[in-house]
């Protein structure tokens, strides 16, 4: 934790950032911490409920922190491909912030866990993270953990409701976004939510309803779904901000696999890999694209 | 309230279960917390299917009673275009028979709080006939955990406000309720089921129990509400605004899930081409497009302006209106925020800055 401490300090003194973005002890486990003070540093930690993608607060449509100046940020091996989404879709620019990650051990589910890391409690994308050590941060510290445990609860959840009919999987979302009430928390703590102007606020014409009625729930939640395929890191920070439980990692896991399956692409911290979504191949598979 | 009565009886757990199957049997619709079933263990307030499903032991539900008396949304009227004509049918407030049942006294005092506004310059007569046809059973709360704030806003975790029937249980071996009847409403249910009370006991367990909790959840947070109120009438541009707009998402969640926040939109949504509804939606203060005038100006153009709008709204705006707190210290707000913005320890900061001491809570 020094070691964290010391460089955001350093980085703050030498005036290589006005504003380190990172984790600090708040009243129900970790939360996001926003530092203008080298001794304000002193708060900073990073364990297992550092769950939060803090790359969110680096998005453009947040004034209010882009005009603190440039910042270090503290993330994951998860958290770097957020950003290198980003700078794919030129959203930001690589020297706008410094990236300072952590070598990771995987986190729990909730920022509020506690305990030796399990398959119960484990986040359900840790099992099989290959960015446990990002390459393309400005400064890495940390010793490497041991890895993550795997939880299988997910995939099982998934496959589960992948064996329903079509009746009844429609029945279950149907009830599942009945408890939606649009408060649009989803929206507002994804790292990748980063339009201007939301697809959902626009009234003219009005694409999807602002209504909570089942309609508008399900417009809402696919045109999510979409929006983030082939860019969702799995971050979880949806679901977690969901006041009502929804689970809705369930359907951009779901996105996730059919992108791995159909397109052999899972985000990752290279911004010069080209994603599905704004690449063109004259070679591609589907005939009617060509 | 001026129809106050107090008659004491008692209720067994078995009791309590087939009162709910009763009620519901009769075609009353009863709404109690009941668990989702996920691995986080939350539990919601839900319109019952059968008595064996309710939980009052669990966590605070996610959202407070507030869906029950103004819907996440509604339809206000229907419309229909012919040739240039417009027809409008305005729509009556669906209003069933309900009972709530077990309900946390920070969400039962809601409604009451709420009631003020909903009768100010105009009466919401969706709001009050769901009020009317909605007996509520509370039930004393034990304090949940570190964000209950109740005792910090003049309630308690036994507090009747907003209740016609007080459970609070009584601490024995085999569970079950000491009951208070508190309001005609209340008698007359009772009059109604009279063979699943018993006779009056418990009162000191009870007693007992609600000062242990009473004295649990003061020790979060200790505030002087005027104090509060006089520094945030004057202090509009104080640089604490900003800096809690730091760790802010700009969501809804904490107005979505208190009892108290009660803004709405109103919306026209067509069903095909010749018809279509009038339809009232929540909407949250937190959010830009809330105030975004169809100009283009943007009166809260930040986040900070939007933070500080929340809390003056409840903790100086509504008071000196109506002489009571936006806020029932039920902590959901704090529990729900992705960003970990914490409401007591905000009020806490405002005592502070107020010039008063809050000894209680925090670090």
């Amino acid at each position: 934790m020094r070691e964290l401490i010391g460089l955001c300090q350093k980085l703050l003194r030498d005036g290589d950032v006005k504003v380190v973005i990172g984790y600090e002890e708040g009243p129900r486990g970790v939360r996001p911490a926003v530092i203008t003070d080298p001794a304000g540093c002193e708060r900073l930690v990073f364990d297992h409920r550092a769950v939060h993608n803090l790359v969110a607060y680096l998005s453009p449509r947040r004034g209010h922190l882009r005009d603190l100046g440039r910042a270090a940020v503290v993330v994951k091996g998860c958290d770097v491909a957020a950003f290198a989404t980003l700078l794919r879709e030129s959203q930001l620019e690589r020297e706008g912030a410094v990236l300072v990650g952590v070598r990771c051990g995987g986190v729990y589910r909730s920022a509020a866990g506690s305990g030796p890391l399990d398959e119960k409690n484990v986040a359900d994308r840790c099992g099989d993270c290959g960015l446990r050590e990002p390459g393309t941060v400005d400064h890495l510290v940390g010793e490497l953990p041991a890895a993550p445990p795997v939880s299988g609860r997910r995939a099982a959840r998934i496959a589960e409701i992948e064996n329903m009919s079509p009746a009844e999987r429609f029945a279950y979302w149907r009830e599942v976004l009945a408890d939606c009430v649009r408060c649009n928390a989803c929206r507002s703590a994804c790292p990748l939510c980063v339009c201007e102007r939301c697809l959902a606020d626009k009234t003219d014409p009005r694409w999807v309803e602002s209504s909570p009625h089942p309609r508008g729930n399900l417009s809402w939640h696919m045109a999510r779904a979409l929006h983030l395929a082939g860019r969702c890191v799995d971050c979880g920070d949806c679901e977690r901000a969901c006041p009502f439980g929804i689970p809705l990692t369930l359907i951009n896991g779901k996105v996730g696999l059919v992108m791995r399956e159909r397109f052999g692409f899972a985000p990752g911290e290279d911004p010069e890999v080209p994603a599905p979504i704004g690449t063109f191949d004259t070679d591609d598979s589907q005939e009617f694209i060509r | 309230m001026s129809n106050e009565k107090t008659e004491s009886l008692f209720i067994t757990d078995a009791d309590l279960a087939a009162l709910a199957s009763d009620l519901i049997a009769a075609g009353t619709r009863v709404v109690a917390p009941v668990p989702s079933g996920d691995d986080e263990g939350r539990t919601h307030y839900r319109a019952l299917s059968s008595a064996d499903r309710f939980a009052l032991d669990g966590p605070l539900p996610c959202g407070s009673l507030k869906e029950f008396f103004l819907p996440p949304t509604e339809v206000l009227l229907r419309w229909r275009r012919d040739q240039g004509k417009v027809e409008v049918d305005p729509a009556p407030p669906d209003a069933p028979a309900t009972v709530i049942l077990g309900a946390a006294p920070c969400d039962v005092a809601g409604p009451p709080v709420v009631d003020r506004v909903m009768d100010w310059d105009f009466r919401d007569e969706p709001w009050f006939a769901r009020r009317e046809a909605t007996v509520v059973i509370a039930r004393a709360c034990p304090g949940r955990d570190a964000s209950c704030f109740c005792t910090a806003v003049g309630l308690s975790p036994s507090s009747t406000r907003g209740a016609d029937i007080m459970l609070s249980p009584t601490g024995e071996s085999g569970g079950g309720h000491a009951v208070r009847v508190l309001t005609d409403k209340g008698a007359d249910l009772v009059k109604r089921h009279r063979a699943r009370f018993g006779a009056a006991r418990g009162a000191a367990g009870a007693e007992r129990l609600a000062a242990e909790a009473e004295s649990r959840v003061a020790g979060n947070l200790d505030i002087d509400p005027r104090a509060v109120r006089s520094w945030l009438a004057a202090n509009f541009d104080h640089p604490l605004w900003r800096r809690l707009a730091d760790r802010c998402h700009g969501c809804g969640a904490c107005a979505a899930v208190c009892p108290a926040c009660h803004c709405f939109d109103i919306v026209d949504e067509p069903d095909g081409t010749d018809h279509g509804a009038r339809r009232r939606n929540w909407d949250m203060c937190q959010f830009s497009l809330f105030t975004l005038h169809g100009s283009g100006h943007n009166p809260r153009q930040t986040q900070s302006a939007r933070i500080r709008q929340r809390v003056m709204h409840k903790f100086s705006i509504y008071p000196e209106r109506f002489g009571e707190i936006l806020c029932t210290g039920c902590g959901r707000c704090a529990r729900a925020c992705p960003g970990g913005m914490d409401l007591p320890e905000i009020l806490r900061e405002l005592q502070r800055l107020a010039g008063g001491k809050s000894t209680a809570g925090g670090a």
